[in-house]
């Protein structure tokens, strides 16, 4: 097929446009958070949501709107159309569709490498049985940390492994798992901030708005700016997370400090440094894992300021993001 | 309120500022890389810039369409097309819309479009095969389609109108010998 024919089809107007309504809405949303000031990971992720569900509607909801729109009048007076630059032809013979082409394939790649497997990993290694793990004593920090803890609370195993580790599986018998190392490491508030950071990430896992954001994830799979706004959903969620366990635990500095032993005890246990793309690729990892974590941090030791009215602001931010991808075909 | 209000004029700036870019960013490709699908003022601008040949334009137009075409559009690249679309003569809406693209390669997308097919049948073009469809454009309108191969071409003339006008529009674009001559 003809590279033409390809974008002038339905569905590769679709990934065109799909991609290019998800740039422009991430600029839109990224805007609206400098120009507001919204500091509230709440607030944030609900804004996230808009480029991460909007992308996936907009066409079709558009052409069923206008079935006129992609004509050739209208995309002459487009604000901009995608077809232009897909159709530009390098050295007069290379059409730069082929690159965009290549760039969503690659992120195809990446999603399964990174995403998909992992968690089909995850999943497996969380199985019954496929952890060696005891139940904490009843005297023990643990024991005393999830005594403090409001509501129902799920079950919390020890790992066997000697590194810093503390993670829960989400799925019909959810469970925290952590490792002796961070019992060691923590105090019974951080320890308590830390579990109740994990009954957030359970709590949460279960929203109905939560699940659609990863269906949707797997349905765009091939949009580059889907899964870095993802990943951005992700952090807040991180963010919103230490906020549950702060309302869990009425303990802010808790929950900072348990993020500082956590992240002086990765710095610790680094390997030394090693040449080749490997190693490169984990420290660009880790780099901005640290980064995150110190943004969580200055977060929980700051005082949270007003926020402007995220009703009105989230109507703005909506209306014009659909008034602008309107006009970007 | 007060911190609503503060921010409005920083996220207008800014979403003026991105559509300017938008349209810079749009522009870019028909600067660097001539034959990119871009207005015209004319037929005769077209057959001049674009040296696209033989370009097809009815000699016939009925009084339900208003002469000239309210727009003309064409490309060389990715391959050669050519749109032109008429107002009704009221004006209040495209009538009329004849697309010219090379064989084999997907139509210029038109105003008008035709949603649903009542009938369709093969029509003798002046000695060319011709294809003639009736439906429905949209919800309202009777609408008509013909279209045919003219050399390395192919025609489509869609119209909101019964086919009649159409196959004499159609009609009075083509010489009686198939091949590629102009009428």
């Amino acid at each position: 097929m003809h590279f033409a024919a390809l974008f002038n089809s339905w569905p590769g107007m679709y990934l065109a446009q799909s991609f290019v309504h998800a740039l422009v809405a991430a600029l839109i949303v990224d805007t609206a958070l400098v120009a507001w000031n919204i500091g509230d990971p709440r607030i944030r992720q609900r804004f996230r949501l808009i480029v991460i569900v909007l992308p996936l509607v907009t066409f079709p909801l558009f052409q069923l709107f206008d079935p006129a729109r992609g004509s050739a009048l209208f995309r002459l007076d487009a604000f901009f159309d995608m077809n232009r630059w897909l159709h530009l032809e390098l050295w007069g013979a290379f059409p730069l569709g082929i690159l965009f082409v290549l760039l969503l394939g690659f992120t195809g790649v990446l999603f399964i490498v990174q995403e998909l497997l992992p968690i089909l990993r995850h999943t497996t290694s969380t199985r019954h049985g496929a952890l060696e793990t005891t139940r904490p004593e009843p005297s023990s920090a643990v024991a005393r940390a999830l005594e403090g803890i409001p509501g129902t609370r799920p079950d919390v195993f020890l790992l066997n492994d000697r590194d810093v580790l503390m993670f829960s599986s989400t799925g019909r018998d959810p469970a925290i798992y952590l490792s002796p190392a961070v019992v060691r490491t923590l105090t019974v508030e951080e320890l308590r901030a830390a579990i109740a950071h994990e009954i957030g990430h359970i709590r949460r896992s279960r929203r109905p708005v939560t699940i659609l954001v990863f269906l949707i994830r797997v349905v765009l799979f091939l949009n580059p700016i889907i899964l870095m706004e993802f990943r951005r959903f992700i952090q807040e969620e991180e963010k919103i997370c230490d906020e549950v366990a702060v309302e869990l635990t009425g303990n802010r500095a808790a929950m900072a400090g348990a993020l500082k032993k956590f992240f002086a005890g990765g710095e610790a246990g680094d390997p030394p440094s090693e040449q080749g793309g490997v190693r490169i690729r984990d420290r660009i990892e880790e780099y901005g894992h640290t980064l995150l974590i110190e943004d969580r941090i200055e977060r929980l030791e700051d005082t949270p300021a007003p926020e402007a009215n995220s009703s009105v602001v989230f109507g703005f931010v909506l209306a014009a993001v659909l008034g602008i991808c309107y006009y970007v075909v | 309120m007060k911190r609503t209000i503060g921010g409005i004029p920083v996220f207008i700036v800014m979403i003026v500022i991105l559509i300017g870019v938008l349209q810079l960013l749009n522009w870019i490709p028909s600067a660097v890389q001539e034959g990119a699908f871009g207005r015209f003022g004319s037929v005769e601008e077209v057959r001049a810039k674009l040296k696209i040949s033989p370009l097809l334009m009815p000699v016939y137009y009925p009084r339900s369409i208003r002469w000239p075409p309210s727009l003309i559009a064409a490309q060389t690249r990715p391959y050669r097309g050519v749109v032109t679309e008429f107002l009704k003569s009221d004006g209040s809406e495209t009538g009329l819309v004849i697309t010219q693209t090379e064989r084999n390669q997907p139509p210029l997308q038109e105003r008008i479009r035709l949603s649903t097919l009542r009938e369709r049948v093969t029509y003798p073009l002046k000695g060319r095969t011709a294809v003639l469809e009736v439906g429905a454009c949209g919800s309202k309108e009777t609408c008509s389609r013909i279209s045919w191969d003219e050399g390395a071409f192919q025609m489509t003339l869609t119209m909101l109108a019964s086919p009649v006008d159409l196959i004499a529009i159609a009609e009075s674009m083509v010489t009686d010998a198939a091949g590629t001559g102009t009428p």
